[in-house]
């Protein structure tokens, strides 16, 4: 291996290590505010990417009707509860957020062929499309259990998994897409050539977690968030509502997760079951981090892909063995320095 | 008590659904695989069998088909399911290898013929009292193998390397392809693994690049086939590039786009059936094929796998006839004929190539089972 | 009685079954049985200990390669291969756990995914087992010179083994170390204390819920006579997983349930969804993820329970039988220094909950730590019994240095402790709550129990806890739910627990908390019975008129360090505890 070999490992191993650090950073806001390890957090980096396939291909994608069933199933418990404790202020609000705007989206989609629209459009559409249903999702399947164990949680975490890869495969099929290049430009470095799709990753990532960074320091919202992930009961009697900052909090994840999928969909040929093992290696840097700290899960997310590219380069056939297999000293490493606080019975 | 009505529901439904169907016509028990990892290969196959005849030699034919998701207890438990429930006289499938090699115990001791739809020998091979039961469509990959290192010799590449899936496509292909190619005095300067869902390959490919051969074969089937190839162009590499047979379908001509343009693959004839020179006695067959499987899923998304079951089709409709002389459908005696016509298959003309069939050999293609095809301004054409 | 009518006639249903049932429903029950074995090991590893684990089917795959292997590469026997593979398995998971089971909480279960997906490549990349692609022509099995060919003759040995399983595990779980187990769930912190020592217990029900995966496995390969590694896979793990969650985890029946449930309706799903939908796929797994998330938002036990609702008796809980009592530990002679503390510090980053704190606590004597909130009391206690060890310092325990041993060891030492939050296992009887406080006094081990010959020794200690109970006054509520006492009888009813340990020396944390004014005038006597018997009692207490009329001596503390010593009436006219206390006098 020369220089060269090595320079270009790392560029890739970069690559993806951005990505994998934007959701190890999503997986650790999810895990701080709710406890939830999110499995499904690699569906939203499919579901992004193939999104923005069908639209561009001018066909109406499969995540619409999950965006309206959703609403639906929302709309429906909420109003049933509304009604029982004659409280239906908030109603007017949640049916305008889950059934009129995805029923304008659709029909604005069913009027005039996607395909049509510029790129920036279309993106934007997909992130209207596939953002959503990170709060949704929370809304149906976590926030009724919000008090559970992690354990518990993991578990649902696994099943919300398992039911979106099936529901990828009924939405895009099971053969593989991808877009167009945002950008045909590339850069010489030395002999090697640096194409400006990657370098796009790279820096719309770090721009990501700079935005991060700014919300949680700067604003309202992000502050609310930091002090939820502190004490949930302390924020709770500060105003806070928990279930408020774990929709947020979801709904980050679906952004940065879409974001993410928008972005690699270029490089890369992309399926419906692709987001599992992207997720996972985003999870292994949040385990570094302790799914606790965010510089250190995003050093641990590049890490990962530096590894994972070196690996690939030294024996293919044992690069998943080698990735994953490390996590476990990582894991022991973490659980012999954080000391367990056991959790009242 | 809501949970507990609707789990008895459940189960009552599911006691119900899965209740044995009484069929007094001749059938057919298909599984393949429509999902999971193989289905870019499984689900033309399934098409395919909504277009195959629905009466041979006077009797109704039933097709029952089955997905096993990819997936070997599953492709095990749909054959037994065949076998008992739906009394099936003849087993077609499965998609994958792993899957057929894993029915052929349920079909010998079921004396049920079956009829794979998967590429490796050993489904065939060593002939003995179990494969004796078992026959198959597809080339064997040593065929195709042969194809391509044959097209590398004749084009002076004397170095190559190797970049597959890490599953048994990929390794089956290794397998066939390195000892051929050692046999013809092929160099082989790298062996590389990827997986489907990979979402970059630029390490192996890097590492291929770094043995500086004269090729690269990737042994990949569909879509994920083609980031290794867009992975070498994008590294600048301009050495001739195959394909395996795997890659013969549209989606993969989508998704690969001008990277794939001068790329290299045998298949089987039905892939180029119209540039077939009107001499071809295959040529009429495999047009036949493709018009049909055309009109009723539009143009343009013809495969060469859906083809296997339509040769499995016409090995039937070979010896169904040849069969129901000797027993009844839904005998012992019937599976047993079946089984002898099957072997004694001469000279049928399928959509792949001509089967002649013997009591050694149960799959009977010859050199005309497949031709060299070129990717060109976005299609396919037949290397003369 | 009805109960177990119900088993027999399952019994009789399943010996009949293959005679009268079509062969396919035969071959679905045999895959049921294999599933079940791996659930019934997730039971007892999820359930019952709270170790969630997503990596099953590779250790159905180590089961079945090695068997694979052997059979077809050196012609050995399958009957020699079984305990070949189970042997590999148990190294492989021993090693194995002993890496990820010190991973704490929700580290264990990403351990698996990772060890999971490892292992899964791992077969595949190995030439010699056949890669991707599998190893075939993997012999039958003989029986007494009988092959069992047909899915029908194998339909009985995978039954036979899982009925087998069943019983053995339901046995396991009613003995000495089945109460251990229970206890982790809760938190190993009480398990520990009573002198469990649990990275053991969860290593044996790591190594025992793989060898269920490795025999089901070794049963897989030779009915299916092929095998390659995709029914390994990660996602079949989750599949074992879901089994149980929609089963009822903590339900040795929820294995068989939720393996039958989930087979039939995946086989059901499989026919009828691509119809529904007008296309193919797996999309049984949306079904199952949706049943899972709505079987976990509203009955988390699974669905074993409501199943259960519909027979009249319930579970069978151990009763107490006559039985020879078990031996005690030599009491110290009253007087002589039973703990010594000097030095006692400990530090939680940057905040100093104990300082230099020395006392000494001696036999039959009670001797009271009091101060305000925060004082470092329950740091001292927990230091003290090993469970948060101190920074710096020293403690002698009966003339020996305890400072650096775990909980587990201090209880074996004979100092046992009750907790200012009662951590009883709710769903156990008192009877059984308290005798895992006599853990330490039995000897038989895991295999004992699931062959049920410890019965003996069983009784013997069931009927300790029960003298325990009598001596503590709660007589009328052996056989209740723990979980259905008012708080202040639990308490005493941890009391309970720490006595069947047969300590000498008793550390009770806020034990009058929550009680009435009888109860706590029953709980002085019962302390001052136990002092008098020579039971050196340390304890940490708000209510000052019960520690001023029963303590000894008095040790006061505040911001972590000592401010008073001495006997009761002594430090109430200390004036700097006064100052601290009361905010001093005017």
């Amino acid at each position: 291996m020369d220089f060269q070999i090595a320079l270009l490992l790392a560029q890739d191993g970069i690559t993806n290590g951005a990505i994998y650090a934007l959701l190890a950073l999503a997986l650790v806001l999810v895990f701080t505010v709710t406890r939830v390890i999110f499995i499904p957090q690699g569906e939203f980096v499919a579901y992004g990417a193939l999104t923005l396939v069908s639209l561009q291909s001018g066909k109406v994608p499969g995540t619409l009707w999950l965006l309206l069933g959703l609403g639906m199933v929302i709309t429906l418990v909420d109003l049933s509860r509304a009604v029982r404790a004659r409280k239906l202020r908030r109603m007017p609000s949640v049916i305008l957020f889950n059934c009129v705007m995805p029923l304008l989206l659709a029909g604005l989609l069913s009027v005039v062929s996607p395909a049509t629209f510029s790129l920036p459009v279309q993106v934007f559409i997909t992130l209207i499309l596939v953002v959503p249903l990170g709060p949704m999702i929370y809304r149906l399947a976590f926030q009724p259990i919000a008090e559970a164990s992690v354990l518990v949680l993991l578990i649902v975490s696994v099943a919300v998994h398992v039911t979106l890869t099936g529901l990828g495969l009924f939405f895009f099929g099971a053969e593989g897409s991808r877009t167009p290049v945002f950008t045909e430009t590339s850069f010489a470095i030395g002999e090697a050539s640096l194409p400006g799709q990657a370098l796009l990753v790279i820096v719309s990532s770090l721009i990501l977690i700079v935005a991060l960074y700014f919300l949680f320091e700067r604003t309202i919202y992000g502050k609310a968030l930091r002090a939820t992930a502190m004490n949930r009961t302390g924020a709770r009697l500060m105003g806070i509502s928990s279930s408020m900052a774990g929709m947020l909090s979801f709904a980050l994840a679906g952004l940065i997760g879409t974001f993410s999928g928008i972005l690699i969909s270029p490089i890369t040929t992309l399926y419906y079951d692709s987001g599992f093992l992207i997720g996972l290696k985003g999870f292994v840097g949040a385990i570094i981090g302790g799914l606790a700290s965010y510089p250190v899960a995003a050093i641990g997310a590049l890490l990962v892909g530096l590894l994972e590219s070196y690996s690939s380069f030294w024996a293919s056939a044992f690069k998943e063995v080698i990735v994953f297999t490390l996590i476990i000293p990582v894991l022991l490493w973490r659980s012999l320095t954080t000391r367990h606080v056991e959790e009242e019975p | 008590m809501k949970i507990k009505e609707i789990l008895f529901g459940i189960l009552a439904v599911a006691a119900i659904g899965s209740a044995p169907t009484v069929y007094a016509d001749i059938n057919v028990g298909v599984t393949l695989s429509a999902t999971g990892p193989a289905a870019s290969l499984g689900i033309p196959e399934k098409n395919t069998f909504t277009l195959m005849p629905t009466s041979i030699g006077g009797q109704k034919i039933n097709y029952i088909v089955l997905d096993d998701a990819s997936d070997t207890t599953t492709a095990v438990k749909n054959t037994k399911k065949l076998i008992a429930e739906d009394k099936v006289d003849v087993i077609i499938g499965s998609t994958i290898s792993p899957n057929s090699l894993a029915m052929i115990d349920v079909a010998a001791e079921a004396e049920t013929p079956m009829i794979a739809m998967a590429a490796a020998a050993r489904i065939i091979e060593p002939m003995d009292a179990k494969r004796a039961w078992v026959f198959k469509t597809p080339q064997n990959d040593a065929q195709m193998a042969t194809a391509i290192v044959e097209h590398m010799t004749n084009n002076n590449v004397k170095t190559v390397a190797y970049i597959g899936f890490a599953d048994a496509y990929g390794e089956g292909w290794w397998n066939e392809f390195s000892k051929i190619a050692e046999v013809r005095k092929i160099h082989v300067t790298a062996n590389e693994r990827f997986n489907r869902a990979d979402t970059s390959v630029t390490g192996q490919i890097l590492k291929i690049l770094s043995s500086k051969p004269d090729a690269v074969l990737v042994g990949g089937a569909g879509t994920p086939a083609a980031l290794p190839q867009k992975t070498l162009r994008e590294k600048g590499y301009k050495g001739t590039i195959y394909q395996t047979h795997g890659v013969a379908n549209a989606d993969f001509l989508r998704v690969c786009g001008k990277d794939c343009e001068g790329t290299i693959l045998p298949a089987g004839p039905v892939l180029v059936a119209a540039q077939l020179p009107d001499s071809n006695p295959i040529k009429k067959v495999a047009l036949d094929y493709v018009t049909k499987y055309e009109a009723a899923y539009g143009p343009g998304s013809v495969s060469t796998f859906g083809a296997h079951a339509w040769d499995a089709g016409k090995l039937l409709s070979n010896a169904i006839p040849e069969a129901l002389k000797t027993a009844k459908p839904g005998t012992p005696e019937f599976r047993k004929a079946l089984r002898d016509a099957l072997e004694s298959t001469k000279n049928l003309i399928g959509a792949h190539g001509v089967f002649n069939l013997g009591p050694q050999d149960h799959l009977g293609f010859d050199q005309r089972a497949r031709v060299m095809v070129k990717i060109q301004g976005g299609t396919w054409k037949l290397v003369k | 009685m009805k109960n177990l009518i119900f088993l027999w006639a399952f019994i009789v249903a399943l010996a009949l079954g293959p005679l009268v049932l079509p062969e396919f429903y035969v071959t679905l029950l045999n895959y049921i049985g294999l599933y079940a074995i791996v659930s019934l090991g997730l039971v007892l590893l999820t359930g019952v200990g709270g170790l969630t684990s997503f990596g099953q089917a590779a250790f159905v795959g180590l089961g079945a390669y090695t068997t694979a292997y052997l059979t077809t590469v050196h012609d050995v026997s399958p009957w020699l291969t079984l305990p070949a593979g189970l042997a590999v398995t148990a190294v492989i998971a021993l090693s194995i756990g002993l890496i990820t089971l010190r991973l704490s909480g929700h580290f264990l279960p990403l351990g698996t995914i990772a060890w999971g997906i490892s292992l899964y490549y791992l077969f595949g990349n190995i030439d010699a087992l056949g890669g991707y692609t599998g190893i075939s022509g993997i012999p039958a099995l003989q029986l007494f010179g009988f092959e069992l060919k047909s899915g029908r003759e194998f339909y009985y040995l995978i039954w036979a083994i899982l009925l087998v399983l069943m019983v053995a595990t339901r046995n396991l779980l009613d003995s000495r170390e089945g109460r251990a187990i229970r206890a982790l769930k809760g938190g190993s912190l009480m398990a520990e204390s009573m002198g469990v020592n649990t990275p053991r217990s969860k290593i044996v029900i790591f190594v025992i819920a793989a060898l269920y995966a490795c025999l089901s496995g070794w049963l897989y390969a030779h009915l299916q006579r092929f095998i390659n590694p995709t029914p390994f896979s990660l996602t079949q793990g989750i599949e074992y997983l879901f089994m149980v969650v929609v089963g009822g985890v903590g339900h040795v029946w929820g294995a068989i349930f939720g393996a039958g449930l989930i087979t039939l309706l995946k086989q059901w799903l499989q026919d009828w969804l691509p119809q529904l939908l007008g296309q193919s796929g797996n999309f049984e797994m949306i079904v199952f993820g949706l049943m899972m998330i709505l079987v976990l938002h509203r009955s988390r036990d699974g669905m074993w329970p409501i199943v259960q609702r519909c027979f009249p008796e319930r579970a069978v809980r151990p009763r107490v039988a006559e039985a020879e009592p078990l031996p005690r530990r030599a009491v110290p002679p009253a007087g002589s220094v039973l703990l010594k503390i000097s030095n006692a510090t400990k530090r939680f980053g940057g905040l100093v909950a104990n300082d230099r704190m020395s006392f000494d606590v001696h036999a039959a004597e009670v001797m009271a730590l009091i101060g305000p909130n925060g004082a470092g009391k329950t740091t001292m206690f927990n230091g003290v019994s090993g469970v948060d060890p101190l920074t710096s310092g020293e403690i002698v325990f009966c003339g020996e240095r305890v400072e650096r041993l775990e909980a587990h060891e201090m209880a074996q030492r004979g100092m046992c402790r009750t907790f200012q939050h009662v951590r009883l296992i709710p769903t156990m009887s008192v009877l059984e709550n308290v005798a895992i406080g006599a853990h330490l006094r039995g000897r038989k081990n895991f295999v004992h129990a699931a062959c049920r010959t410890e019965r003996d020794e069983e009784a013997r200690l069931l009927h300790e806890a029960a003298l325990q109970i009598e001596r503590c006054g709660l007589a009328e509520h052996l056989y209740d739910v723990a979980s259905s006492l008012p708080l202040g009888k639990q308490r005493i009813v941890e009391i309970a627990r720490a006595l069947a340990a047969d300590p000498c020396l008793l550390l009770l944390d806020e034990p009058a908390a929550g009680l009435r004014y009888l109860e706590k005038k029953a709980l002085a006597d019962l302390l001052r019975r136990l002092r008098d018997e020579g039971m050196g009692i340390l304890l940490v207490e708000h209510d000052m008129d019960f520690v001023m009329g029963l303590a000894d001596r008095v040790v006061v503390i505040e911001f972590g360090q000592k401010l008073a010593e001495g006997l009761p009436e002594e430090v109430q006219r200390n004036p700097a505890v006064l100052e601290a206390y009361l905010g001093g006098i005017e």
